[in-house]
């Protein structure tokens, strides 16, 4: 089992420079901690517009200010949204590259496109066609990656032969990655080769059975890259303190105010009708489990929240489903003091990882 | 936490449809004909026309929506009505600014029965092949003239109606009081077209929009429909917080 950061950067108003400045230096030194402690990766959204939930609409500048800052641990680019009112492609290709290099080949690069009208509309992107693009651009990324020289004719878009420059540190080139919260993501991720970067917090029985069809479908995939990066990856609150009511309290907390943040964006099929969005994605679990920002109902199954005991046997049981990584997020709108941030990280790095570790003796004593 | 809408229905509360009851019975609204229209509005002409218990939508839109029922206890009627996007909670929800029936029984028994906030008027709904058209007009002065532009047939399935919040007077606990009232009707579709929304003619003030002026379109809608105006299930203090202020009373229905 991997374990890593995700980020959303959530900024609670009111909006000033100093906040959104200390929040950024906070995910930072959450981030070098968490290199230290030998978390696996580290992963930053790509959002805009999404008020409070997510200020991270420049992903590839904060994880190379993660990179500069750590040794070891691997940078997650996801999900990079592959709509070209969002992102060229060929900026997408160069600027992985480049992040690649310059993280020593510690980059992954995870695709998806975009789930909320705030977003699509705001750049005025048609919603019918994204999963199309999205196709497009995860085909054309590994060869303009690898490929002296490149040219293309698409749907979407188009280039005559250039030479894409540079070249991904990493050879072939960084693992890919595509997001899954709709029903059914899991399989366009197998049939292409990609890693399921799973972003919504589905319980046991749901998950279980998109990671075996995904371990099904991708036996006889044709990769879109180079190689087939078979791993699924999963989301989680992370709150470990030594009492577990005090961990599972203040993960509750957590955990509800994300969600009643989440639910308060505009996903695509709520105002603009298109088989393209056929579903809410992650908002209905979302909505039965945000009542409020300060509920206390039970949360979906399986947080890696409370006493190191708890979130052990949480992890074990990500782990029986075929999990091999788990992706935690750490704080929302601040409602996490950062030196509680800093102190779960610890405690989780310092009785948790231990036990999941590869070879670990105190994985078979807790077996 | 997100942000909070300014408006304090209870300083108003004489200009608020009253109920005479809370235990109204069910309509059911057979092949109703539904035009709805979705435009971004500038986020500055919303303020102050949201209860204080609910959150904006964001970025800020309403819909504008044209309905033809041919069928209903008070005989056929169409009715338009303008919802601002907006949260109950955790919930997307269209809170009712304003609303013309065609005919006074209609206005008048869905302003005494569910509080909407309905004027009688002319309301028409008119279909032809490249287009599908809402007009309404009160006081011989056209209020909406709008379309939904080139239907393109869809499935019933990725069309997504959202409940509507209405304000009202209406007696809980002894007393009448200003309260939200949620009303939420379920939909079997039988047809679904999406097009581009149209609308060259929208008077504000006459839909109690404040100064909202129409900017992006999003997306029209025409679907026919089975539909309903159900007993009324929730009531939410307009003052709170929707996850402080929301009581049940009535439990879901059976197909729920």
């Amino acid at each position: 089992m991997k374990f890593g950061l995700f980020y959303e950067i959530s900024i609670p108003r009111p909006w000033t420079p100093e906040k959104e400045r200390t929040v950024y230096n906070n995910c930072l030194e959450q981030v070098k901690l968490a290199d230290e402690l030998g978390f696996d990766h580290v992963w930053a959204v790509e959002h805009h517009f999404l008020e409070e939930y997510s200020h991270c609409s420049a992903p590839e500048l904060f994880l190379t200010a993660c990179a500069m800052v750590t040794k070891n641990i691997q940078v997650g680019h996801g999900i990079v949204v592959c709509v070209p009112e969002f992102n060229h492609p060929i900026k997408i290709a160069e600027r992985t590259a480049t992040l690649d290099i310059l993280s020593g080949g510690r980059l992954h690069v995870g695709t998806g496109r975009s789930a909320t009208w705030t977003e699509l509309g705001g750049f005025r992107a048609n919603p019918d066609t994204t999963k199309k693009s999205w196709d497009e651009f995860v085909r054309c990324l590994p060869k303009m990656w690898m490929q002296e020289t490149f040219s293309y004719q698409g749907e979407f878009w188009s280039m005559p032969e250039r030479t894409i420059l540079p070249k991904p540190y990493q050879k072939p080139h960084p693992p890919m990655w595509v997001a899954v919260t709709s029903p059914g993501t899991e399989i366009d991720a197998a049939d292409r080769g990609l890693g399921s970067l799973g972003l919504s917090f589905a319980g046991f029985d749901e998950q279980e059975k998109k990671i075996k069809e995904y371990r099904r479908r991708i036996k006889s995939c044709e990769p879109v890259g180079a190689f087939v990066n078979e791993q699924v990856a999963t989301t989680n609150f992370l709150f470990c303190h030594e009492d577990e009511k005090t961990g599972v309290e203040m993960g509750k907390r957590l955990g509800n105010t994300f969600n009643y943040l989440a639910t308060q964006l505009i996903s695509t099929r709520e105002v603009f009708s298109s088989p393209s969005y056929q579903s809410l994605g992650l908002l209905p679990a979302l909505r039965r489990a945000a009542t409020g920002p300060d509920a206390n109902e039970q949360q979906t199954e399986g947080m890696a929240y409370g006493d190191p005991a708890r979130i052990i046997r949480a992890v074990k049981k990500w782990e029986s489903l075929g999990v091999d990584c788990i992706n935690f997020i750490l704080n929302a709108n601040e409602v996490v003091p950062q030196d509680q941030v800093m102190a779960s990280l610890r405690l989780f790095a310092k009785e948790v990882m231990p036990v999941f570790a590869k070879g670990s003796a105190n994985k078979v004593a807790a077996e | 936490m997100p942000l909070y809408g300014t408006l304090d229905i209870t300083q108003n509360a004489k200009a608020l449809p009253t109920l005479g009851n809370l235990d109204t019975e069910a309509w059911t609204l057979p092949k109703a004909e539904m035009l709805q229209l979705l435009i971004e509005v500038p986020r500055s002409t919303t303020d102050g026309l949201l209860p204080k218990a609910m959150h904006p939508a964001l970025p800020s839109y309403v819909i504008l929506a044209v309905t033809r029922y041919s069928e209903s206890p008070v005989g056929p009627f169409n009715l338009a009505v303008l919802r601002l996007g907006s949260r109950a909670g955790a919930h997307p929800r269209g809170f009712l600014l304003g609303a013309v029936a065609s005919t006074v029984a209609a206005a008048k028994e869905l302003r005494g029965r569910w509080g909407l906030p309905v004027e009688a008027g002319e309301v028409k709904f008119l279909r032809r092949h490249d287009r599908v058209m809402g007009t309404v007009a009160k006081g011989g002065k056209t209020i909406l003239d709008c379309a939904l532009v080139d239907p393109q047939p869809v499935a019933g399935t990725d069309v997504q109606y959202i409940n509507w919040v209405t304000a009202a007077n209406a007696p809980l606990d002894g007393q009448t009081q200003p309260m939200l009232i949620q009303v939420d009707p379920k939909y079997t579709f039988y047809k679904a077209e999406r097009g581009k929304p149209q609308v060259s003619a929208f008077d504000a003030a006459a839909w109690n929009a404040g100064a909202i002026t129409l900017a992006d379109p999003i997306v029209g809608t025409c679907c026919t429909v089975d539909t309903d105006l159900p007993r009324i299930r929730f009531v939410m203090d307009p003052l709170k917080p929707v996850f402080q202020g929301t009581r049940r009373i009535r439990e879901s229905r059976a197909d729920e």
